[in-house]
């Protein structure tokens, strides 16, 4: 793959997500918090069904080839705590803010920002404390 | 008041999307693996700049090290060590009759990881952003917005403490996917969809935590 297909690849799909996750409400933070507090399930079954959906696709489709698992260590449980703190209180995982401020809402800058930050302090922290291997995502 | 998707056709679109990414792109899905490249552009670039002479000849780095072996130890030595480890070798084989540069020459280069360019992430990132704002135009809905939404400020307000409350939210969504080493997308989606269990718990423990201050702000914004 060229760098310029590389780049049109992962721009349909960025498009795709972007457009997706605003027709869902994965965007909207009433919506988001109607689903951690199950007044709606509406979020929760579109979330839950993707998931065995892909379960059905890669079972059909990843039979017999090797995909990297993500590796569990020490961070899996403390940093999984801090994201749906983090989730909670902005209404936004990592692609939600961009999203967000696609569509126009301001007070996302400072969420991305925010994550820009954490991300860029968690390589330091990282490197000087904790040294665990932590797989990336992509 | 906008009608969303529902359910199951947002989970359709979110499987296809996963799914699409992997068969097409070769990679599972992962939105923090691309906050990752893109916060740490200056070792990306390193990295990639480095990797390039090796990238274009294989053995680039094979005849580097044999350079600096024989500058630290002298042609004598190194040629008796290499022909000493292709005697070890002369079970195999390829290595009959085998010379230095011929065992050099048999052994495969290991390979390099293949890394997409950092600016592929980014231009990932953006296009999510781009996609936004077509949503918001299909919708009729693009417009400056100051807030978050009715919900949103009812907790937050819509001065300094929203201001503060999203930049430290957004800073332990940072923080956290890094060092859980996954969001929602690559251990939620790419993930659960697998049954990998650090995912499962991963999943299990972000919504959890998720839930509990859902309610916490409701309960104490009452």
């Amino acid at each position: 793959m060229t760098s310029l297909q590389q780049h049109l690849r992962y721009a349909a799909f960025g498009l795709l997500m972007g457009l997706t996750l605003s027709f869902i409400g994965f965007t909207n933070y009433g919506e988001i918090h109607k689903m951690f507090t199950f007044a709606d399930w509406r979020l929760f079954l579109t979330f839950a069904g993707a998931v065995a959906l892909s379960m059905v696709g890669f079972f059909v489709l990843a039979r017999g080839q090797h995909i990297t698992k993500k590796p569990l260590h020490k961070g899996t449980i403390p940093g999984s705590i801090l994201f749906g703190v983090g989730w909670a209180l902005t209404g936004s995982c990592p692609s939600i803010a961009l999203v967000q401020l696609g569509q126009g809402y301001i007070p996302a800058v400072f969420t991305i920002v925010g994550i820009f930050f954490g991300t860029w302090a968690y390589k330091h922290v990282h490197r000087e404390f904790f040294r665990w291997d932590t797989g990336s995502c992509e | 008041m906008i009608e969303y998707w529902p359910w199951w056709l947002g989970a359709l679109a979110l499987a296809g999307i996963t799914l699409g990414f992997w068969v097409i792109i070769g990679r599972t899905l992962g939105v923090s693996g691309s906050w990752s490249r893109t916060a740490g552009w200056r070792e990306s670039r390193m990295v990639e700049r480095i990797e390039a002479p090796m990238r274009k000849n294989p053995s680039a780095m094979e005849d580097a090290l044999l350079a600096a072996t024989l500058a630290e130890f002298g042609e004598q030595q190194t040629l008796q060590t290499l022909y000493a480890a292709s005697a070890g070798a002369a079970t195999l084989p390829n290595a009959k009759r085998t010379t230095p540069t011929a065992a050099k020459k048999s052994a495969k280069p290991a390979p390099l990881a293949d890394r997409t360019p950092w600016g592929v992430h980014v231009t990932f990132l953006i296009s999510m952003l781009i996609g936004g704002t077509l949503a918001a135009v299909s919708m009729g809905e693009l417009q400056w917005h100051f807030d978050l939404g009715s919900v949103h400020t009812m907790f937050f307000g819509s001065g300094m403490e929203m201001w503060v409350a999203l930049l430290l939210g957004g800073t332990m969504v940072g923080f956290g996917t890094q060092m859980g080493g996954g969001c929602t997308s690559g251990h939620g989606l790419s993930g659960c969809s697998r049954l990998v269990p650090a995912s499962l718990l991963a999943t299990g423990v972000f919504f959890g935590s998720a839930v509990a201050v859902s309610f916490f702000v409701e309960v104490i914004s009452k």
